[in-house]
C-alpha cells in the first residue's frame, strides 16, 4: 500500500508525539529525582518487526541502545507476549546499557493482531550491588554492580507479578522509589499503547503499517543524502580512557570511518580488549555513540528511526572494550566510555567535516554516588548526580561553560532539594577559572562543586574520567584543564582521589570536585584581545593565562588592554612556537 | 462610558473601545517600535476625535515591552544589573540546570546571562534548609558592595540567597542596606517575587524582574504622563501573564509578572464567553497571521502553569527547557505552533510536505497578496480550496488566485507529483495536524478529554479551521464570536485585577495541622485584602482562591489542588483525597499509602471588575434573510474529498435565530468561517455563530 506524503507527515508527527507523551507521563509520575528532575529516560515505538519507528529521548546514550534492547530482549524472551503483558530487564548484555537502566517493553494488539511495540528505559537511582547508586568505580564483574534481571514477564495481563516485584525490591536499597519508578514506566507504556490504538481506529492497521514503513524510508533517504555529500575515503582516529578503575593502564579506543557513496562504516578493529574494571561499554552504548555523532555532524532534523541506521555498518570485535563478553562489569560504559567513544568519532569526523565538529568537551559525566544510613530515620539513603563541565570550542564559537556534553543531558538536582532531603551541605557551585582550553575560540570552563557531609559517615563513589589525559583542542587550540577530586578531612588533611574510586566519608569531611574544561579551537594567539579582556574581567581567565596562553597584556591596575605590548608579546610567542616546531 | 484596551502588535497597535453593552469599535495605527507609547497615544488621539476623554472609564494595556527586551530587541537595551548572592554560588544563574537546549546541535548557544559574571557579588551568609542561620550576614561586605554599585553606575540589583524560601531574613536585610545606601537603584529580593524552593528558578525570577524594572518603570511613566496630557485620567491597568490585571503604578515592582502580557487575553475572553453562554469547559483556539495558540478553561477558570521560560524557544508547541530565562509567576497555560495564515508550506529533501516554521508574515505575505511573496502559504491553500473569498477586509485586500496557484504548483505540486488541488488540501491537512497537537497539549496531556470541551475559535484564521480541528479531537460544539479578529482585545476588557501570594511550606499532609494551614491562609488573605483595598475594591468585589502545591513525598513536581476554607481537619483529608484523584487523572495511578507533601500554599486575590452586559436579542425565524445569501461557490471538503457547491453568507446580515446546515461559508469583515458537511449553524441571541455536529443542537 502506497502512502501519500500527507498521511506520512501526519502519522510521523503522531508517532513522535506518542513517544513524547509517554516520556512526559513517565517523568511526571516517577519518584526518583533521577527521572523527575534529570529526565534520565527515553520512550520509543517499534513496528512488529521490532524496528524503531519513533523515539523521544532525553539523553543520547539511549538513542541506539533502545533498538538494541528491543531486538535482543524480545529474541531472548521466546515465550509469546499477550495483550497486557510487559517484559522487564536490565541485563546489559540484552539491554545494551548498564544495570541501573531498566527497560520495559509492551506489545500492542488490535483484535488479536500485533500492531506495534512500545518501550521505555529509565535510569533507576539504585539497583543494588556493592555501592549505593550501583555505579561502583572498582567493580570487576557484573555481579558486583547490582541485581541482574534477564527479560522477564513483569506485567501479566495488566497485573504486576507480585513475586517478581518482591524479588527485585529485596535487592535494591530504596525499594519504594524503585517501585514508584517502575509504576511510572508501566503507566508510560499503557499510555503509548492506548494512543497507538487510537491511530489504528483512524487509519486501520494496514495503512498505519505502510505509513511506518514510509516514515523509515524517508529518514533513510535524508541520511543517505547527507552521507553522499561527504568526501569518500577512510579516516582514522584514536583516544584513551585514562584508567579502568582497577588498573592504572590507559585503554585505547580506535575507529576507522569509511565513506563510500551513501554508505558509512565504523570499524573499531584495533581497540583494546575488554578490561577488568567497570568501564567496558556494552554494544548498545557503542552504537548509541555512533548514531549520536552521525546525527550531530549531518542534520539533527532527520527523524530518528530505523531508516537512519540503514546506511550504517558497524564492526566491533567481540571481546574488546566496546563489545565485551559477559560477565565483564559495565557500569561506567554508559557514562564514561560512551563519552570517549564520541571524542574519538568527532576526532575522525574533524578530518571529514572540520567545520561541523567541536574540540573535545569535558569527556566525562562525573558520576558521584553517595549514601549511608540516615541518622534521623535509620533508613538507608542514596544520592546520585552527574556534574557538567566545559564544552569544546567550535569554529567561530567559544565552548559553553559549565554544561553537559554529548552523551548526557541530565539536569542537576537543585541544591535546595538536596539539602532538604540528604545530610549534605553545599559550599561552592561555580565555574573554574583557567579551565577552558585556550584557543582562537576558547573551550568552555569546568565547574567546581563542593559539599560537606553532615551524617556520621557515608560511602562515596566517583566514576569519572579526564583527570590525567585532558580534553584535546583542535587546529592549534590547547587542551582544557583536567578534572580534580579532593577529599578534605575534618582534620584538615587533603586527599587527592582517583577519578574512579569508592571511599568512606565521615562527618565534616568535604568533597571538592573540579570538572574538566573543554578544548580550544584554533591558535589562541589569534584570539581577539577584547574577548580575552572580557574573560579576565569576568574572572574566567587569569591575567597570567592571558599573557602566557593568549599573549595578551593587560594592565593589572587599570585592567585595560595594552595593545602594543600584546602585539610584541604575540610576535615573540609565535616565533618561539615556530622554533619549538622546528626542533 | 467606554473601557479602552490597547494592544501593541508587531505591525499594528490596536485600540479597542467597548461600551456598556459590550459593543466594540477598533482603531488601528502603525506600531512604533522605538517608542511604543507613541503609537498608543496616537491611537488615543484618533479615538478622541469622536469622543471626550471623560467618557473613558478605564484603560487596559497588554504590552510586549518586557518580552521584547528579553528577546534582545535592538531598541530596548537591558540595563546593567548586579546580583548579590551567597558566597560560592555566583554561577548558579549561569549554570542553570546544566542542560543543553538542543541534544544534537554541536553549535548550540546558551542564553546570555542577564547579569555579567563581574557584576555578581558574593557575601558571607548562610541559611540551612530548615531556615536556621548558620552563618550570619556580613553587613560590612554588603556596604562595600553598595559602594561598588554606586561607583559602577549599576541601575538595578537582584538579591538571591540559598534557602531564602525557608527564611528571607538576610535578603530583606540586604535590600534595606542597598536601598538606603544606593538611592534611585531598583532592588528585587528573590523571596519577594518567588518565595519557593529551587534556587536557580527563584534567583532567575529575581534577576529577570530586576533587569525589567528600569525599562518598565520608564515606559509606564511615559505612558501615564502622555495619557494625562491628552486628558485621559481613567485608571491604567496592565495585563499580567496570569490573565489578571494589575494597576500600572504597581507593575514597576513586579515587571516579571507581565512578560506574556498579550497572548493570555484570548483565553480570558474565552473564559468570559464561557460564563456568558453557560458553556462549561472550553478550548480556546486563536489563529492569526503567524502562529496558532491554544489554551484551556476548566470550571470557569483558565488553566495555569506556575513557571515559564521567557525569551525561550518553542519546539513542537512546548517551551524548550534551557533556551530562555525561567520565571516563576502564574502563567496562563498556552501551547503555540507556527501555523498562521502566512505560514509557508514546503517540500523537504526527503520528499515530505512540511508546513512552517517560516512565515511570510504580513509583508510580503502569502503569494496571493501579490506583494512579491512567491511562497505558498496556508492562506493560499485556503483560497485555492474556495474557502476564502477573492478579497478581504471589506474589499481592501484583493487576493490573486493565479499567484496562489503558481506558488503551490511550483513549490508543492511539481516536487510531489500531485495536482494543485490535492496539494492545497494536503497543506491544510498538515497544518491542521500541527494545530490539533497544540490543542492536545493543553487538554489530553493535562489529563482532560477534549470531547468534553467546547471550542471557541477566533483570530482572523481560526474560524476557517475550527470544524476540521473539532472533528480531529472529537469535539461537537464550536463557538465563533461576533468579532473573531477583536476577540483577544475583549479579553483585556473583561479581565479582573489579580494578585498571587505564595508561601513555601514543605510539610507532610498528615503531620501539618489544619489550624496552621488556616492561619497561613488567613495571613495571605489579609495581605490580599489589604492590597485590593488600596486599589479601591470594596469587600463585595473581593474574591480569594486558595490552593496548595502538593506531591507524593520524594517526587519533585507538584500538582496544584484547590483548598476549601475555612480549612478543618476534614478539609485537609478531602484535600489529600483530591490530590490522589488529580494524580490518577493526570498520571494514570495513585498511591493512597504514600505520604503527600504540601510544598507551597498559594492564594489568588481577585478584585472583580464590572462586566459588560451584552444585549440579548430576540431570536428571529430559522430561515436566514434572503439578502444574507451572497451566492454560491465550489468549496473543497476533506470528506467527501471533493469540491462541493456551497452557499456563502454575509455574517453582518444574519439574524439571531437563523439556522443553516453545512456545508456553508460565512464571510465577514475580519474573518471567514467554514462549516463542514455534517455540522449545522445557529446564530445565537448575541450574534455568535454556534456550530454543532448534526443532531447535537438543543433548543
Amino acid at each position: 500500500m502506497k502512502v501519500d506524503p500527507v498521511t506520512l507527515e501526519v502519522v510521523r508527527g503522531a508517532l513522535t508525539y506518542i513517544a513524547e507523551e509517554m516520556g512526559i507521563a513517565l517523568r511526571n509520575s516517577a519518584y526518583s529525582p533521577n527521572i523527575k528532575e534529570r529526565m534520565d529516560h527515553s520512550c520509543a515505538i517499534f513496528d512488529p518487526k521490532r524496528r524503531l519507528v519513533a523515539q523521544a529521548e532525553h539523553i543520547p546514550v539511549h538513542l541506539g541502545s533502545m533498538s538494541y534492547a528491543v531486538k535482543m530482549g524480545l529474541e531472548h524472551f521466546r515465550e509469546a507476549l499477550g495483550d497486557g503483558d510487559m517484559i522487564l530487564f536490565n541485563d546489559p548484555y540484552y539491554s545494551g546499557t548498564h544495570l541501573p537502566d531498566m527497560t520495559l517493553i509492551a506489545p500492542v494488539y488490535h483484535e488479536g493482531e500485533l500492531v506495534a511495540y512500545v518501550a521505555n528505559k529509565a535510569h533507576h537511582s539504585d539497583v543494588g550491588g556493592k555501592t549505593p547508586g550501583s555505579l561502583a568505580g572498582d567493580a570487576t564483574e557484573l555481579f558486583q554492580e547490582g541485581i541482574i534481571i534477564p527479560p522477564v514477564k513483569f506485567v501479566k495481563a495488566g497485573e504486576i507479578d507480585g513475586e517478581l516485584a518482591e524479588l527485585i525490591l529485596s535487592n535494591v536499597r530504596t525499594p519504594k522509589i524503585t517501585m514508584g519508578d517502575l509504576r511510572a514506566q508501566i503507566a508510560a507504556n499503557n499510555l503509548g499503547a492506548r494512543r497507538i490504538l487510537e491511530l489504528v481506529e483512524k487509519y486501520g492497521v494496514k495503512r498505519l503499517h505502510s505509513a511506518m514503513e514510509a516514515v523509515m524510508d524517508y529518514s533513510e533517504r535524508r541520511m543517505r543524502a547527507e552521507i553522499g555529500r561527504m568526501p569518500e575515503g577512510s579516516y582514522e582516529a584514536e583516544d584513551y580512557l585514562e584508567d579502568t578503575g582497577v588498573s592504572d593502564e590507559p585503554v585505547k579506543i580506535k575507529v576507522k570511518i569509511t565513506i563510500k557513496g551513501t554508505n558509512i562504516t565504523f570499524d573499531y578493529t584495533g581497540t583494546d580488549p575488554q578490561v577488568e574494571g567497570p568501564v567496558n561499554a556494552p554494544l548498545g552504548v557503542t552504537i548509541s555513540g555512533i548514531y549520536f555523532t552521525l546525527i550531530c555532524v549531518t542534520d539533527p532534523t532527520i527523524p530518528i528511526n530505523d531508516g537512519c541506521y540503514r546506511p550504517v555498518s558497524v564492526i566491533v570485535p567481540e571481546g574488546c572494550l566496546l563489545n565485551p563478553r559477559r560477565p565483564a562489569p559495565v557500569a561506567g560504559g554508559n557514562v564514561e566510555t560512551s563519552q570517549r567513544n564520541v571524542d574519538v568519532l568527532l576526532r575522525a569526523f574533524a578530518k571529514i567535516v572540520p567545520e561541523r565538529v567541536c574540540a573535545a568537551g569535558q569527556g566525562t559525566m562525573n558520576n558521584i554516588s553517595v549514601g549511608g544510613i540516615d541518622p534521623e530515620t535509620g533508613k538507608p539513603w542514596t544520592f546520585y548526580e552527574t556534574i557538567a563541565g566545559g564544552y569544546g570550542a567550535r569554529l567561530g564559537m567559544d565552548g559553553v561553560d559549565g554544561i553537559h556534553v554529548h552523551m548526557t543531558n541530565t539536569m542537576n538536582t537543585p541544591i535546595e532539594t538536596i539539602e532538604s532531603y540528604y545530610p549534605i551541605r553545599f559550599l561552592r557551585y561555580c565555574l573554574r577559572r583557567d579551565s577552558g582550553g585556550p584557543g582562537k575560540w576558547r573551550g568552555g570552563c569546568g565547574i567546581e562543586r563542593s559539599w560537606m557531609l553532615l551524617a556520621p559517615s557515608a560511602t562515596l563513589s566517583i566514576l569519572a574520567e579526564r583527570s590525567k589525559i585532558p580534553p584535546w583542542g583542535l587546529f592549534g587550540g590547547k587542551p582544557g584543564a583536567p578534572g580534580e577530586y579532593l577529599l578534605i578531612k575534618s582534620s584538615g588533611e587533603t586527599i587527592r582521589l582517583r577519578s574512579k574510586c569508592t571511599v568512606r566519608m565521615e562527618r565534616g569531611d568535604i568533597l571538592v570536585i573540579r570538572t574538566p574544561g573543554g578544548g580550544g579551537y584554533g591558535n589562541p594567539l589569534e584570539r581577539d584581545p577584547k574577548l580575552v579582556l572580557r574573560d579576565v574581567l569576568d574572572g574566567l581567565v587569569s591575567l597570567d593565562s592571558a599573557r602566557r596562553d593568549y599573549g595578551v597584556v593587560i594592565d593589572p591596575e587599570t585592567m585595560e588592554l595594552d595593545l602594543e605590548a600584546t602585539r610584541k608579546l604575540r610576535e615573540n610567542l609565535s616565533a618561539s612556537e615556530r622554533q619549538m616546531e622546528g626542533l | 462610558m467606554f473601557r479602552v484596551s490597547v494592544d501593541i502588535g508587531g505591525t499594528f497597535t490596536d485600540l479597542v473601545a467597548m461600551d456598556e453593552e459590550g459593543n466594540l469599535t477598533n482603531i488601528k495605527v502603525p506600531t512604533t517600535p522605538r517608542r511604543p507609547e507613541a503609537g498608543v497615544l496616537e491611537a488615543f488621539r484618533r479615538f478622541l476625535e469622536s469622543h471626550r476623554p471623560e467618557e473613558v472609564s478605564m484603560v487596559v494595556h497588554a504590552t510586549t515591552i518586557a518580552t521584547n527586551a528579553l528577546f534582545g530587541q535592538l531598541e530596548l537595551e537591558l540595563p546593567r544589573a548586579a546580583l548579590i548572592t551567597t558566597r560560592g554560588f555566583r554561577d548558579v544563574i549561569e549554570i542553570g540546570r546544566q542542560r543543553r537546549p538542543e541534544l544534537y546541535n554541536l553549535f548550540f548557544r546558551r542564553p546570555r546571562p542577564l547579569v555579567s559574571r563581574r557584576d555578581r557579588y558574593e557575601v558571607d551568609e548562610r541559611i540551612d534548609s530548615k531556615g536556621r542561620v548558620i552563618k550570619p550576614l556580613s553587613r560590612r561586605e554588603v556596604s562595600s558592595i553598595a559602594e561598588k554599585i554606586r561607583m559602577e553606575g549599576i541601575q538595578t540589583v537582584a538579591i538571591g540567597f540559598l534557602n531564602s524560601y525557608a527564611n528571607p531574613i538576610h535578603e530583606i536585610e540586604v535590600k534595606k542596606i542597598i536601598e538606603s545606601e544606593c538611592p534611585g537603584v531598583f532592588v528585587t529580593a528573590s523571596c519577594e517575587v518567588s518565595p519557593e524552593y529551587r534556587e536557580y528558578e527563584r534567583i532567575s525570577t529575581a534577576v529577570v524582574n530586576a533587569v525589567l524594572m528600569p525599562i518598565v518603570h520608564t515606559y509606564i511613566g511615559r505612558l501615564l504622563e502622555g495619557l494625562r496630557r491628552i486628558g485621559v485620567r481613567a485608571p491604567l491597568y496592565i495585563m499580567q501573564s496570569s490573565g489578571g490585571l494589575t494597576p500600572a503604578e504597581d507593575v514597576s515592582h513586579r515587571p516579571a509578572s507581565i512578560v506574556e502580557s498579550g497572548p493570555a487575553s484570548g483565553v480570558v475572553a474565552s473564559t468570559f464567553y464561557g460564563r456568558l453562554l453557560g458553556l462549561g469547559d472550553i478550548l480556546s483556539f486563536d489563529m492569526g497571521g503567524t502562529t496558532a495558540k491554544a489554551g484551556a478553561v476548566r470550571g470557569g477558570k483558565p488553566e495555569m502553569v506556575t513557571e515559564y521560560e521567557v525569551g525561550g524557544r518553542v519546539h513542537k508547541g512546548r517551551i524548550v527547557k534551557g533556551s530562555g530565562y525561567p520565571v516563576r509567576f502564574p502563567f496562563i497555560d498556552l501551547a503555540e505552533c507556527s501555523a498562521g495564515g502566512g505560514t509557508i508550506a514546503w517540500v523537504d529533501e526527503g520528499g515530505s510536505l512540511r508546513v512552517g516554521p517560516l512565515s511570510a508574515g504580513a509583508h510580503p505575505g502569502p503569494a496571493c497578496y501579490g506583494l512579491g511573496g512567491g511562497k505558498p502559504t496556508i492562506t493560499d491553500a485556503n483560497l485555492l480550496l474556495g474557502r476564502l473569498p477573492n478579497s478581504l477586509i471589506g474589499g481592501r485586500l484583493r487576493l490573486d488566485r493565479r499567484l496562489a496557484e503558481e506558488a503551490v504548483r511550483r513549490e508543492i505540486s511539481e516536487p510531489l507529483g500531485i495536482d494543485v488541488s490535492e496539494a492545497s488540501s494536503s497543506i491544510i491537512r498538515v497544518a491542521n495536524s500541527l494545530m490539533a497537537k497544540i490543542l492536545r497539549i493543553v487538554s489530553v496531556e493535562r489529563g482532560y478529554d477534549p470531547r468534553d470541551f467546547t471550542l471557541i475559535a477566533f483570530g482572523g484564521a481560526g474560524p476557517m479551521h475550527a470544524c476540521a480541528l473539532a472533528e480531529e479531537l472529537g469535539i461537537s460544539r464550536i463557538i465563533v464570536p461576533i468579532n473573531p479578529g477583536l476577540f483577544s482585545a475583549l479579553g483585556l476588557l473583561v479581565s479582573d485585577v489579580k494578585y498571587t501570594f505564595v508561601r513555601a511550606l514543605m510539610a507532610k499532609v498528615d503531620e501539618v495541622e489544619a489550624e496552621r494551614l488556616e492561619t497561613l491562609f488567613k495571613e495571605l488573605e489579609h495581605e490580599g485584602w489589604r492590597t485590593l483595598k488600596k486599589d479601591g475594591f470594596t469587600d463585595d468585589h473581593i474574591v480569594f482562591i486558595c490552593e496548595v502545591d502538593a506531591r507524593y513525598l520524594g517526587q519533585s513536581y507538584e500538582l496544584t489542588i484547590p483548598a476549601e476554607r475555612p480549612l478543618t481537619e476534614a478539609g485537609v483529608e478531602r484535600l489529600e483525597a483530591s490530590f490522589h484523584e488529580r494524580h490518577r487523572l493526570i498520571y494514570g495511578y495513585m498511591e493512597r499509602s504514600e505520604p503527600v507533601e504540601i510544598v507551597n500554599i498559594r492564594l489568588t486575590a481577585i478584585g472583580l471588575m464590572e462586566k459588560p452586559k451584552p444585549r440579548r436579542r430576540r431570536l428571529e425565524e430559522a430561515e436566514p434573510p434572503r439578502e444574507s445569501l451572497k451566492g454560491f461557490r465550489m468549496v473543497y471538503f476533506e470528506d467527501p474529498d471533493e469540491y462541493v457547491r456551497c452557499p456563502i453568507y454575509q455574517r453582518e446580515r444574519l439574524k439571531p435565530g437563523n439556522r443553516v446546515d453545512g456545508p456553508l461559508v460565512v464571510e465577514q469583515y475580519d474573518s471567514t468561517t467554514v462549516i463542514y458537511p455534517g455540522w449545522s449553524l445557529l446564530v445565537d441571541c448575541y450574534g455568535n455563530l454556534k456550530i454543532e455536529r448534526e443532531g447535537c443542537h438543543e433548543g
